[in-house]
């Protein structure tokens, strides 16, 4: 018997996913739900719905408020850039600096957790179709290269989903961010009625309320999953199911066919291509805990590794076909790094409504959608820009600097204070060929693995844009009644959105980008690339959900070409 | 994670037994000369005891105990020596040692003693003083740094509320709400409170 052959049976399955995340879970739950026997590979731990640590912890029960230490911050001083995402709360979440570092020619905020599940379990949820505005933008304005698809392709795949996944949101009919199948939609308090009555007025915009992947109803076909309680805890995991997460919703999915097989711990690093048959046939794997190096083997191979992993992945991946990384004939392999630029916006305090407050803990606020170079409008720069912001009653902070002291203190912060209300936006990046990540061989992980370096800049027109994205918050807010407006503009690095995109590109040109109108690679078919990599342009709207969509397009794509053994 | 945690729970069980222990000392206290250094109720990592006492007789005229607990009840001076010890940078601890020694002494010129020296009555006058002078400075002119009185405060503040007499007495707080209802009259949300969290 030969040992090796037995090894490879062994380690052979139908197909492989890289990656537990947003789309790594996607690609799973389809995979396995189609017969496929499916390996699913995570570099990080295994968590388990719902054993999240945190979860349920009071403020009392969380060491100095929840606040980052020293410590802390020396292990994680790059993840906390955001602000909010190194607490004693979530800190478990996010990776060790230290141990996984990167290095950056130019800024870049790589935030990450390695962990079955990935950014699923801390993402922001916003949850927001995509419209022909987009898709046909780059072939209109010139720039970059045009998607291989329109609208009409995706709605049925955002239509798939949506309703597996739960979106509350209002159908609005909104020409450029088109409803999607909506549970119902969550509240907007006092102060934001107020807005949106004030900006449809006097601006003729929307304001709607935030379409979250929040189940506002029950989801019959997950039962596992209860609703949304309203805790606004949802960094930490949510052991109800009240959101959607890989961890929550598509991973046990793929767990009850009985089909997946889940490998923490696995470190892929590098796809086996097959000279001979032109193929990819397998990974090579580190395990993360032993540091033994292994190979698994399937007939396809999805990355969903989050873009830029995927991407090294295929940068780490030299053959004698590839010898500038994995599939990158056309040389944009690595380039075109987006993100969406955030960090400018308003905020103020609305006089009045004082006898009136709201219960429960919204996680989620309100939405403007994009209204520049649309129509008749017409800007200094292309593309546009989305807001999405928050009211609320003052607590306990607006006390600090008022005369009050002991039983006056008390009392003063016992009863809410004035409604205050704010919004920052969201801007599309454009693609940029200068802006590239590739691999940096003189510095090495905890592996011993060689990191990213990233080189990558916002550019004029995002810088142009932000000028509008400052003011025109101010305008609505001042629009509206509200007082001590004030403005800011904190751009920071490419990747502060998490939303990092763009490394693999969709095109229609073998020449020009990587991967085609199905995710898969134009020079190596039976090798997908599903997560933000794939993205040709931005948008301006929260991006998971249109990952989501070519996730289960492209494994639909990816089943039906295997049985007609074209794969 | 879990051993953090299981440290605060040890922390919070240490400082609920010790809120036991001050009943009796500050009753001890009342009963000796008014001069008495007061007693600490926990035992400081960071600050020295002298130290300690400042931040913890100043923490409880900002939120003293009235119908409500206190400030020393809920464990404020040993959450804030804990989170200057292991949350703030060296740089930033410095200033805050710079600041709480400067408010001591400054005490000297205002009733002739120290802080820590001063009778209850006087403790109080001057806090009450140096507090009302710093906060009609930051709101005269916002960019004032802001000043170490307003730094204890917030610092005061912020350990109450987070322990749970703070979020639940003072203040209203709801583990699970199951609901979110955006814009209803006042007295319908909760007990008409400020929620501790949002």
């Amino acid at each position: 018997m030969n040992l090796n052959l037995e090894a490879e049976k062994k380690n052979t399955y139908d197909a492989i996913v890289v990656g537990t995340g947003i789309t790594g879970g996607w690609a799973a739950k389809e995979f396995s739900e189609k017969g496929l026997k499916t390996l699913v590979l995570e570099r990080g731990r295994d968590v388990k719905h719902p054993n999240y640590p945190t979860a349920t912890l009071n403020p009392w029960e969380l060491a100095n408020g929840d606040r980052p230490t020293q410590e802390d911050l020396k292990k994680q001083g790059v993840q906390n850039r955001t602000g909010y995402t190194v607490r004693q709360s979530s800190k478990h979440w996010f990776v060790n600096d230290l141990e996984h570092p990167y290095t950056e020619t130019k800024r870049a905020d790589w935030m990450r957790g390695y962990h079955v599940g990935g950014r699923s379990i801390m993402w922001g949820r916003q949850s927001y179709r995509w419209s022909d505005l987009d898709f046909e933008a780059n072939a209109k304005d010139g720039i970059a290269v045009d998607w291989p698809v329109r609208y009409k392709e995706i709605e049925p795949w955002y239509d798939y989903v949506e309703k597996y996944i739960g979106v509350s949101g209002q159908a609005e009919n909104y020409p450029y961010l088109p409803d999607g199948k909506f549970l119902p939609p969550m509240d907007l308090n006092c102060a934001e009625i107020e807005l949106k009555k004030a900006i449809k007025d006097k601006f003729g915009r929307l304001l709607t309320i935030g379409r979250t992947a929040h189940a506002t109803a029950p989801l019959p076909h997950t039962p596992w999953r209860g609703t949304c309680q309203f805790r606004n805890m949802c960094i930490r995991g949510c052991p109800f199911g009240g959101y959607f997460s890989s961890n929550s919703c598509t991973l046990p999915a793929a767990e009850k066919t009985n089909n997946m097989t889940l490998r923490p711990n696995s470190v892929v690093y590098e796809l086996i291509y097959d000279e001979q048959k032109g193929k990819a046939t397998g990974v090579k794997v580190l395990d993360a805990e032993t540091g033994e190096q292994m190979e698994f083997y399937a007939k396809v191979i999805f990355l969903c590794a989050s873009a830029f992993a995927s991407t090294y992945i295929m940068l780490n991946s030299i053959s004698k076909r590839f010898p500038n990384g994995f599939g990158n004939d056309s040389g944009e392999l690595g380039c075109n790094i987006m993100d969406h630029h955030l960090g400018v916006g308003a905020s103020g305090s609305l006089d009045g409504f004082e006898d009136q407050y709201y219960s429960g803990r919204r996680a989620n606020g309100f939405y403007i959608p994009r209204y520049q170079n649309v129509g008749n409008d017409k800007r200094d720069y292309l593309r546009g820009f989305g807001y999405q912001g928050g009211g609320g009653r003052q607590g306990w902070g607006r006390a600090v600097a008022e005369l009050a002291l002991g039983a006056d203190l008390k009392k003063l912060v016992s009863e809410p204070g004035k409604w205050t209300i704010g919004m920052t936006g969201f801007g599309e990046v454009l693609p940029d060929h200068s802006n590239k990540m590739t691999i940096n061989h003189n510095k090495k992980d905890k592996h011993g693995l060689p990191v990213i370096d990233f080189d990558a800049e916002f550019k004029q027109n995002e810088l142009k844009m932000r000028v509008d994205m400052k003011a025109h918050a101010a305008e609505m807010l001042e629009a509206a009644g509200v007082k001590n407006i004030s403005t800011y503009d904190n751009i920071g690095g490419p990747g502060l959105g998490i939303h990092e995109m763009g490394t693999a590109r969709m095109g229609k040109d073998p020449k020009t980008s990587v991967v085609n109108k199905y995710n898969q690679v134009h020079a190596c078919k039976n090798v997908f690339v599903t997560d933000g990599a794939f993205m040709t342009s931005a948008a301006c709207v929260n991006p998971s959900l249109t990952y989501m969509a070519f996730t289960a397009r492209a494994v639909d794509f990816a089943v039906s070409e295997l049985k007609k053994q074209n794969l | 994670m879990s051993t953090l945690i299981d440290r605060r729970e040890a922390l919070r069980k240490t400082a609920l037994l010790m809120g036991a222990a001050v009943s009796a000392s500050t009753v001890a206290a009342f009963l000796q000369s008014c001069k008495a250094t007061p007693e600490l109720n926990y035992k400081p990592v960071f600050f020295t005891e002298d130290q300690a006492t400042v931040v913890s007789e100043a923490a409880e005229i900002i939120l003293p105990k009235t119908d409500t607990p206190g400030a020393k009840d809920v464990g404020v001076p040993n959450f804030i020596d804990s989170l200057i010890n292991e949350c703030y940078s060296a740089e930033d601890q410095k200033k805050f040692l710079e600041g709480l020694d400067e408010f001591d002494k400054n005490a000297i010129k205002v009733f002739g003693n120290r802080f820590i020296e001063g009778t209850p009555e006087e403790r109080q006058d001057y806090l009450k003083k140096t507090h009302d002078d710093a906060v009609a400075a930051v709101n005269s002119d916002p960019k004032t740094p802001r000043p170490f009185i307003l730094k204890l405060k917030e610092l005061t503040m912020l350990g109450y509320f987070v322990s749970e007499p703070g979020a639940t007495q003072v203040l209203q707080y709801v583990p699970v709400p199951g609901a979110y209802k955006g814009c209803i009259p006042l007295k319908e949300a909760g007990n008409g409170k400020t929620w501790a969290t949002s």
